[in-house]
């Protein structure tokens, strides 16, 4: 038996696609174990990382209608 | 008699004021104490609900208590849930005499006050003693009195939201300061007092609640500053009973009541010549506080008092807001991108930035979307919905696309022994009521933090208890 902590990250399956992704860039690895196809599990520390991280990710998919 | 008719303005209505729970937590004597006063009890009235002001007023005049059971045969089976919520909350404001399970009648001291509220009589002061007339100075005008409330209360408002901005406006009082940050609408931010996230939400509530937010922080604070409760609540409740453009002494006031004339100067809700003076005006602020007229003059010059809508909202997401008010150009700003302003006309649109800016400061769709809905233009209510439902949709949209990801602290129990082992482990877990995801195929489960100590207990035990 073994407890290991982190942070239980829950989503769709698009947005565990980009984390899997992130995950990949060399010397930024923060997923602890990958659960299923909603639910990861990544290092409590680096929580704020990688929300700022998605978040960037996911602005690219925009675009805006001001000059 | 109490029956529900399901009606939507009914139901508006019938929600609870602010107050009324703080109310509610107080004890016995002092609300005893307060029911004393007629000013009192005409003012908690006010803000009752439609069906306990309908029960109050058919209790009132009766002498003997009414058997609870003949009472509650007028109600309607629909009705039912309604009269006893009602009757439960007079209960709790002890506006009935104890043994409302038998029979049903107000506690003594409600209904003597009550009765002089209504018929007049009586030599209590509770609505405060007019001053005399002075032949030298005038009392202010009603107009007066108005620019005045509006400019304290803007100047509060217009120094929260801007506090983030780099720009600086007038500074309300330390007083007033001192309440803003004790409520949490502004926190100390290197050295400066920043806008909250509560404190933007606050912003887009309608004047009255605004007021009402404010004074139940005031009331909070009572009891640190040595007042006394009961006395303070009975102030602004004499306040909330009397005339506008009237003068009243001081002379009956307490020596609490007296210290509070500082306080209420600086929110607005009263005007006097100087500290010093022997007496005071309320400002409609003060005079409207149990009623449901609006707390503030119109701030423009257009003159319509009654009308407070002033937003145009079209379906492709532009926005033209009649206004020539700083503060409501200010508050606009927090969630439209600005394109152009006439000196009573800014326009501008609701775009995905503007929305988003304004969900970062803490704001929620809902709150834009009232607020939008509070202040639509007169022209806007012939539409059905008020406001394009695209545009709200599309604000909820962009407030759920933040959310795209939930992240929950914990542990992930894994590499158990066997399945009895997983399922007894995840058995007891379930009961504590902190697994947030599991598997069993993977035999592993996910465990909040709360629930850490206790498993690693119960598997310490089970260990301990097998080996030995």
């Amino acid at each position: 038996m073994r407890a290991v902590r982190g942070v239980l990250i829950t989503c769709d399956s698009a947005v565990k696609q980009i984390l899997l992704t992130l995950d990949e860039r060399p010397g930024q690895s923060f997923i602890i174990e990958d659960l299923d196809e909603f639910h990861v599990l990544v290092r409590a520390d680096e929580e704020q990382r990688v929300r700022r991280e998605l978040e960037a990710e996911l602005e690219k998919n925009t675009y805006s209608m001001e000059a | 008699m109490p029956t529900a008719d399901g009606t939507t303005d009914d139901q508006q209505e019938h929600r609870l004021h602010a107050l009324l729970p703080f109310l509610q937590t107080q004890s016995q004597t002092s609300l005893t104490r307060l029911y004393q006063r007629p000013s009192s009890c005409l003012s908690i009235f006010r803000l009752l609900g439609a069906v306990e002001r309908q029960l109050v007023m058919n209790l009132l005049w009766l002498d003997l208590p009414i058997q609870t059971s003949t009472m509650s045969s007028w109600v309607t089976r629909e009705g039912k849930a309604l009269f006893d919520d009602a009757l439960a909350s007079l209960a709790r404001l002890h506006f009935l005499s104890n043994n409302s399970a038998i029979k049903l009648g107000l506690s003594t001291t409600f209904k003597t006050s009550m009765r002089h509220a209504i018929t007049g009589g009586g030599t209590s002061v509770s609505f405060g003693v007019p001053a005399e007339p002075d032949e030298n100075r005038s009392a202010p005008s009603i107009d007066a009195l108005d620019a005045y409330a509006l400019e304290r209360w803007e100047t509060v408002l217009h120094y929260m939201v801007s506090s983030g901005t780099g720009q600086t406006p007038i500074k309300p009082s330390q007083g007033v300061l001192f309440l803003l940050q004790r409520s949490g609408l502004m926190a100390m931010n290197q050295g400066q007092l920043q806008i909250t996230s509560s404190g933007f939400q606050f912003l887009l509530h309608t004047p009255h609640s605004q007021l009402w937010e404010l004074l139940l922080q005031y009331l909070q604070m009572v009891e640190e500053r040595q007042m006394d409760l009961v006395e303070v609540l009975s102030f602004l409740f004499m306040l909330s009973t009397m005339e506008l453009g009237r003068e009243y002494s001081i002379e009956s006031l307490s020596d609490t009541q007296r210290a509070m004339l500082e306080d209420l100067r600086d929110y607005g809700l009263m005007w006097q010549r100087r500290a010093s003076s022997r007496r005071f005006s309320p400002t409609r602020l003060a005079t409207t506080l149990t009623s449901s007229l609006p707390p503030l003059p119109t701030a423009t010059s257009t003159g319509g008092a009654k009308d407070q809508g002033f937003i145009v909202l079209e379906t492709n997401y532009r926005l033209y807001a009649y206004t020539d008010n700083p503060l409501q150009t200010a508050v606009l700003n927090l969630f439209v991108t600005v394109k152009w302003r006439f000196p009573n006309l800014v326009v501008g649109a609701i775009t995905r930035e503007s929305v988003r800016k304004a969900l970062l400061n803490g704001i929620t769709a809902d709150q834009i979307i009232s607020y939008l809905t509070t202040y639509a233009h007169p022209q806007m209510r012939k539409n059905r919905p008020l406001l394009p439902v695209t545009v709200q949709d599309q604000i909820r949209l962009w407030e759920l696309e933040r959310n795209r990801i939930k992240t929950q602290e914990g542990f992930l129990y894994t590499a158990f022994a066997s399945q009895a082992d997983y399922e007894y482990v995840l058995n007891y877990a379930r009961q504590l009521d902190v697994v947030l995801w599991e598997n069993a195929a993977k035999r592993c489960f996910f465990g909040s933090v709360e629930g850490h100590t206790n498993i690693r207990g119960f598997i310490e035990r089970r260990t301990g208890g097998s080996g030995g």
